[in-house]
């Protein structure tokens, strides 16, 4: 845990000293008959149209998962918020079947793709998750389970960024993973996928939940992120039991988790409507911190981000390095300066206004007069040494390796 | 009685001989045209039948077989009536009994005996000139055409009767000027580059795409000028050479699409076909193969505008003149080559609605579509296409920032091209085969193309073709040897930038 500031909001050492480990609603009911309540949670959890609302009406009313599923299915089906056929033809399918028998399957489909299954009844369920409305009863996990209880922010954004929203998630990403800590987000196309990459490539670790079961990944050009997110120390978080279609709900659904499971949430860049806001309300509604990227007024993909900060709602984030002081995180360094492999005057000054700020070709050449050839060379040679970054080809970023490189050489001068 | 004369066809974009041989022999009265003749050549007995009876003549009430050979060869078009005409008058003693003048005949006759112009006449009158005769008689309408073609004695005839006069030698026709090659001029009516605003990236990759005859795709939202900056390539192409300008000026003699009075072309092609054409108009083809878009552009430039909104099966049928400056053809008898070496500038939207990616508007695309979208440009074709811009909404700005006209751009191209003609004979993006210390790329730039290959996860064909794109950088710049900073140039133009 180092790199954590002992005393900063993230608080993470008085995680397990403060809460009851797992159990927090039904604690009367579960503590009861561990091995056989866990199964009917499983297969109930497992009921299409039974979410994290009605779960919990359902084993409130009947006491335990247990009793409920001994119940007539017309009988559950009350408790719920709302319901279809398809829930009453499952839940008659459970029945007939065997509950116990789900379970078990669950349970094996879930070690087949390298799973497990965590229920809120059991102490690997991670705590921060555990005292939430609407948390999920179930969680499915490929990876380490551990992870989960480590102290994690949340990097959220839209699937279609900007070149400076890709560049504003991998910088921040980069520095919350080397501040040793987790960073959680969805897997999404966009920032998520970049977010979870920085921190990977930062050495750290990250969180994927996903809006799909965990043994179809979704997005599929995600999936070999997924498996290189678990190679590297982290894991893969989904409420869907194995095996069920995944629908528009589960997408927006899997925010309170990204959220719940993270001290803070910080959202790069979302234009109005995007789902990163749902995410940036469930962490209001839970409690935690949120953040937010400012993004130019006239850029589409900043405009939800710009008006979480203009209605109060989500803080301001002015650097990497000010997000992770208000997180109470110090980054570590590392030990030895970059060595600066000798730039041209030209490839210098190309570098030193990207620092800057960042801009495409066309603003570069405005700023420094130089011809659109030396750019363009200058800004190969850059990238392939990993000083500057593009995406999408017209904004060109310095990356953050370049600014350390730059901060130490100031620091010398 | 038998006569045999000689006329010529169009196959792809080349003229073959073709001798007509008549025979007049007892019989019931009736004319044959056998040897593939097509719809329009059985028509030619008729119109044979009224221009010799107009012309003074008379059609023998005799069996006539005409003869078209090579058998074998699908025949169409008019062109062969005079030579009808000319061998049937021979094979019923109409010319007299002395030999007639030994010379090719191309044209279409009108029922009262006179000459009407036929597309492709330069083609036809080159296949004279390779069987070995002297002369060919052409209309008069395309007498200036023919008469670019060295080494033959080309002479213009109004009808069948001075036809007929001139083989007989009774009055022998004039014979034609050679058309001289005219001299080049800058194209007008083309935008120019100083009208462009920004896009500072994508016009210097146009300069180079039209200076080593390297293919350029430009992406970006509508509206930001990516068509207006293709157009300005045309301003751009240097001069075609003189061998060229006859070659060019062939293909398009062929397809008809030649100025008669100024048959030789001297500014090279720029072909821009709208995006709903066929795959057939676009790389040639059809019973009678008539040359594609692609042809057309042979030496200059295919421009496809909305790339995407092409045909997919269109675009892919692009890939073999692209690698190799030539569209084959397969015929029932054989396959049949036609040249299409030409740069191929394109555009094309990132998306349906064309605001992916863009900063100010909101892309309303589904993922996959826009994914499906881009698809469309198959693996194989992209991996042909030399240089990738992307390319936003330009800085807004209160007055033009003074860049650079075509005129000057276009100087530094024409130097470049000179300096690659010189060298090779060829443009940079036909060289073959990795590039070399002879071709003025030094062994450590080798290593260093090697190197950023791995580092940007770039395939050896595209390594390729980033050293040539470096030649044609270092050409512009007037150097012999390839520095470091064109390799880096070239790289910058790379496809994982752009799309």
């Amino acid at each position: 845990m180092i790199g954590v500031g002992a005393a900063g909001p993230l608080g993470v050492s008085h995680h397990d000293a403060d809460r009851p480990r797992g159990l927090a609603v039904v604690t009367a009911d579960a503590s009861r008959s561990a091995p056989v309540e866990r199964a009917a949670w499983i297969s109930l959890a497992s009921i299409p149209g039974i979410g994290p609302v009605g779960f919990a009406a359902v084993v409130r009313r009947f006491g335990s998962a247990v009793a409920a599923l001994q119940a007539p299915p017309a009988e559950i089906i009350r408790q719920l918020p709302r319901s279809d056929a398809e829930t009453d033809d499952a839940l008659r399918r459970l029945q007939g079947v065997g509950w116990p028998t789900v379970a078990a399957d669950l349970e094996e489909a879930a070690r087949r793709v390298g799973g497990a299954v965590v229920t809120a009844l059991d102490p690997a369920y991670p705590a921060s998750l555990a005292r939430l409305d609407g948390r999920p009863p179930v969680l499915y996990v490929v990876g380490h389970l551990d992870v989960l209880a480590l102290p994690a922010v949340a990097v959220v954004g839209t699937r279609r960024p900007s070149g400076y929203g890709l560049s504003a998630a991998a910088d921040i990403a980069d520095e919350i993973a080397r501040a040793g800590v987790t960073v959680v987000s969805g897997l999404a196309l966009g920032i998520d996928g970049h977010a979870h990459l920085a921190a990977l490539d930062a050495g750290g670790r990250t969180v994927a939940v996903l809006p799909s079961p965990i043994d179809r990944v979704y997005p599929p050009r995600h999936r070999d992120l997924a498996a290189r997110i678990v190679a590297e120390g982290g894991a893969l978080v989904s409420e869907s039991p194995p095996g069920r279609q995944s629908g528009k709900p589960d997408f927006a659904r899997r925010n309170r988790i990204i959220s719940g499971l993270s001290e803070a949430t910080v959202v790069i860049e979302a234009p109005d409507r995007s789902g990163a806001l749902l995410t940036a309300s469930a962490a209001l509604a839970q409690g935690r911190d949120l953040y937010a990227v400012p993004g130019p007024i006239d850029s589409m993909a900043s405009r939800g981000c710009n008006r979480l900060i203009a209605d109060h709602q989500a803080e301001l984030v002015t650097s990497s390095a000010s997000l992770l002081h208000r997180l109470g995180l110090s980054v570590r360094r590392p030990q030895q300066a970059h060595v600066v492999a000798s730039l041209s005057d030209t490839e210098g000054l190309v570098l030193g206004a990207l620092i800057k700020r960042s801009g495409s070709i066309e603003e570069l050449g405005a700023r420094s007069h130089l011809a659109t050839s030396e750019l363009a060379s200058a800004l190969t040679l850059l990238e392939a040494r990993g000083l500057v970054a593009s995406y999408g080809g017209v904004t060109f970023h310095a990356t953050l390796a370049a600014r350390r490189i730059v901060y130490k050489t100031t620091e010398l001068l | 009685m038998l006569s045999e004369m000689l006329s010529a066809t169009v196959l792809g974009v080349d003229g073959v001989p073709v001798r007509v041989e008549a025979d007049v022999a007892f019989g019931l009265p009736s004319l044959t045209i056998v040897g593939l003749a097509g719809s329009a050549v059985q028509e030619a007995r008729e119109r044979v039948r009224s221009a010799i009876r107009n012309c003074g003549f008379e059609v023998p009430a005799r069996r006539i077989t005409v003869n078209l050979a090579p058998a074998d060869l699908p025949k169409e078009g008019t062109s062969y009536d005079l030579a009808i005409a000319a061998a049937i008058l021979g094979a019923s003693g109409q010319l007299g009994l002395a030999p007639t003048r030994r010379c090719a005949l191309i044209g279409e006759l009108a029922l009262d005996g006179s000459l009407r112009p036929v597309p492709g006449t330069l083609a036809l009158a080159a296949a004279a000139r390779t069987a070995e005769v002297g002369e060919v008689i052409v209309p008069q309408a395309n007498v200036r055409e023919a008469a670019s073609v060295r080494e033959i004695s080309v002479r213009g005839a109004a009808s069948l009767g001075e036809t007929v006069a001139h083989l007989v030698g009774l009055r022998e026709l004039p014979a034609a000027v050679p058309t001289p090659i005219p001299s080049w001029s800058a194209p007008s009516g083309v935008p120019d580059l100083g009208d462009v605003i920004g896009q500072p990236l994508a016009r210097r990759a146009l300069e180079i795409a039209i200076a080593g005859r390297h293919s350029l795709a430009l992406s970006g939202p509508p509206g930001i000028g990516k068509t207006l900056l293709l157009r300005c390539g045309e301003g751009l192409l240097p001069p075609l050479e003189e061998d060229e300008a006859v070659e060019v000026s062939r293909i398009h003699s062929v397809a008809g699409l030649i100025d008669r009075r100024e048959p030789v072309i001297r500014r090279r092609p720029f072909r821009a076909p709208h995006h709903t054409v066929s795959t057939q108009a676009l790389v040639g083809g059809g019973s009678r193969v008539r040359p594609g878009e692609a042809s057309l552009a042979h030496r200059g430039v295919l421009m496809l505008d909305e790339m995407l909104q092409f045909r997919a099966d269109a675009l892919d049928a692009l890939r073999q003149p692209l690698e190799s400056g030539i569209v084959t053809i397969a015929r029932v008898g054989g396959a049949l080559t036609l040249p299409a070496r030409f740069a191929l500038l394109s555009a094309f939207n990132p998306c349906p609605c064309g605001w992916r990616g863009s900063r100010r508007h909101a892309c309303r695309c589904e993922d996959g579509a826009a994914r499906r979208y881009v698809a469309r440009l198959s693996g194989p074709l992209r991996d042909r296409l030399d240089l990738w811009v992307a390319m936003d909404e330009p800085e807004l700005r209160e007055e033009p920032d003074g860049a650079e006209p075509s005129s000057v751009v276009a100087q530094r191209v024409h130097a470049a091209w000179r300096r690659q003609v010189e060298r090779q004979g060829v443009g940079n993006a036909e060289l073959q085969g990795a590039l070399g210390a002879d071709a003025g790329l030094p062994v450590r730039l080798g290593g260093l193309l090697q190197q950023r290959g791995r580092r940007f996860g770039l395939s050896p064909r595209r390594l390729h073709r980033v050293a040539r794109m470096a030649r044609t950088i270092a050409d512009l710049s007037g150097s012999d040897e390839i520095r470091q900073a064109d390799v880096d140039e070239a790289l910058a133009y790379r496809p994982e930038r752009a799309a």
